[in-house]
């Protein structure tokens, strides 16, 4: 059986290995040439081990090992936050993002549109008002509210010219 | 009994006093975080929010007009006029001694609060012209009435800046004494990241709103937590540090039940929201129109005052400050403080660094 540790550390590397793809390929980088995970974890990592160290050194000595624990998460995520905003902020991350999205509009019109459809079939099969015409009548009641309203403010207009009469 | 639970700490002999006090403390703090987790996850409360006594003045179609008295000490009445969309506006009044809106009127500031409301598909085609042209003037006309005042303070946050903004530019004849813009874009070509995403180029809008009519809830909640994804994880890490603090988990849940009610957009509104302002950026460039009329950033000459928040990233100082440069004011102020988008108007920074800061500035001008 093997060891736990060396367990424990084959996951993380596949981890690792698994996690760049997935950003390579979210940020649509060439993946002709093979990957070195090493390479493209290790300024998280160097991040990291300099929160850390910071953390030892520069820190205020406390004793109190939940503190510097404490102190050592919130540079991490620090860390993480500032790379991941600057990998968002490329035109790349844009991009991708802007495809997914039409992606999921290509796929979600038509499935859209049937949904709606069947619904309203049964819908109307039960006798019931469907979706469309209870947006209908809602809209109705708002250009009515619309109306009513420029009423008030024209009988407001004429009662205060009589008023000033 | 607590003091009672944590004195029968067992003594540690051969650690110094101070370390085994600070154990003993970490204990206690250990018990308390387990009882609070506990308490939140089998019996978990509905935080009361809006605590602050308000009167709905008035309403027109989804959106209230709320009144929150004061003694008034000072004569000009505030509007408060936060973002459409998105959030619930009760982040500005969430909790007692945490609350925005108490803490201006505890200053002698008579606020009105534009609460939208939460649109539906009946709404998708109000367009932003429609809540510049049609929704705001009727509210702020409402305010003057209600108050008595003969000019009004226009407050605006996040996008309720560029609504105001819009508004007044295009009215210049309106009474507005002061206006205060708190983290609300101006210049969108430094709107961070999400004009990076919203660009023409990468983000077609069109097709966006043609096939789901209206921007869902969950659209916008999944945009902004984009926005920054460690949040959630730091958000839980300090709940988890300060879980032993009842005051802290009060606050904890309170905020937490605002950050998950994502509202949505009237399609035509997004649309015109995207285009207009993060894709073409026209209210700084001077080229907008609202119902028929150019506006102009030059029409605001009442005293203004921007305020951008160090860590925002969803209105970076960066698009907040170029207010100050294009207004027509002689009385003019930028301030950056310290905070993010919201904590800039909630929470314990807040009520520390931005509300003395708006209150006192309006107050000298009110």
């Amino acid at each position: 059986m093997a060891d736990p540790t060396q367990q424990l550390m084959d996951m993380w590397k596949k981890q690792v290995e698994e996690g760049s793809q997935a950003w390579l390929r979210m940020l649509g980088a060439p993946q002709a040439q093979p990957l070195d995970p090493q390479a493209f974890w290790r300024p998280f990592m160097d991040q990291g081990i300099a929160a850390w160290s910071k953390v030892m050194t520069q820190g205020q000595a406390s004793p109190d090992l939940m503190v510097q624990w404490k102190q050592f998460l919130d540079q991490w995520i620090g860390a993480w936050s500032r790379v991941l905003e600057q990998a968002m902020g490329t035109e790349a991350f844009a991009k991708t993002l802007g495809k997914q999205m039409e992606g999921f509009l290509n796929a979600a019109s038509p499935a859209k549109k049937a949904a709606e459809q069947q619904i309203e079939g049964s819908l109307a099969g039960l006798g019931l008002p469907s979706r469309s015409q209870v947006v209908g009548l809602a809209k109705q009641v708002v250009l009515l509210e619309e109306k009513l309203e420029g009423l008030e403010d024209k009988l407001d207009a004429i009662l205060k010219r009589l008023e000033s009469r | 009994m607590k003091d009672h639970l944590f004195t029968m700490t067992p003594e540690m002999p051969g650690l110094p006093p101070e370390m085994q006090e600070r154990m003993q403390e970490e204990m206690r703090r250990n018990f308390l975080r387990m009882k609070h987790f506990a308490e939140m996850v089998m019996t978990p409360k509905e935080p009361e929010v809006g605590p602050t006594p308000r009167e709905e003045i008035y309403r027109k179609n989804k959106s209230r007009l709320y009144r929150y008295e004061s003694r008034r000490t000072h004569r000009t009445p505030v509007l408060f006029v936060p973002n459409l969309g998105i959030s619930r506006p009760y982040i500005f009044d969430l909790m007692p001694k945490g609350s925005f809106i108490e803490h201006m009127t505890q200053q002698g500031f008579d606020m009105y609060l534009l609460d939208w409301g939460v649109f539906g598909p009946e709404d998708n085609d109000l367009t932003f012209e429609d809540v510049v042209t049609r929704i705001l003037p009727r509210m702020a006309d409402k305010t003057l009435q209600s108050s008595g005042a003969s000019e009004i303070s226009v407050l605006g946050y996040c996008m309720g800046a560029p609504i105001t903004a819009s508004f007044l530019g295009s009215r210049p004849e309106f009474p507005v004494k002061n206006y205060v813009d708190m983290a609300g874009p101006i210049d969108f070509s430094q709107a961070g990241l999400f004009a990076k995403w919203l660009d023409a180029k990468v983000f077609d809008v069109d097709k966006y709103v043609d096939t789901l009519g209206s921007i869902p809830a969950d659209m916008v909640k999944a945009g902004f937590k984009l926005l920054k994804p460690t949040m959630d994880l730091s958000t839980n890490l300090n709940l988890w540090w300060n879980l032993w603090n009842t005051e802290y988990v009060t606050g904890f849940n309170a905020l937490n039940k605002w950050a998950n009610e994502y509202q949505p957009f009237p399609g035509e509104f997004f649309r015109q929201w995207v285009k207009d302002f993060y894709q073409q950026n026209r209210l700084i460039r001077g080229d907008l129109r609202m119902g028929g009329r150019p506006v102009s950033l030059r029409n605001i000459r009442c005293p203004v005052l921007a305020v951008g928040a160090k860590e925002d990233n969803i209105a970076p100082p960066a698009c907040v400050k170029p207010l100050i440069g294009a207004v027509g004011s002689v009385d003019r102020e930028y301030v950056e403080l310290a905070g993010g988008h919201i904590s800039l108007i909630a929470g314990r920074g807040a009520s520390v660094h931005c509300w003395p800061k708006v209150a006192s500035w309006l107050a000298a001008r009110s």
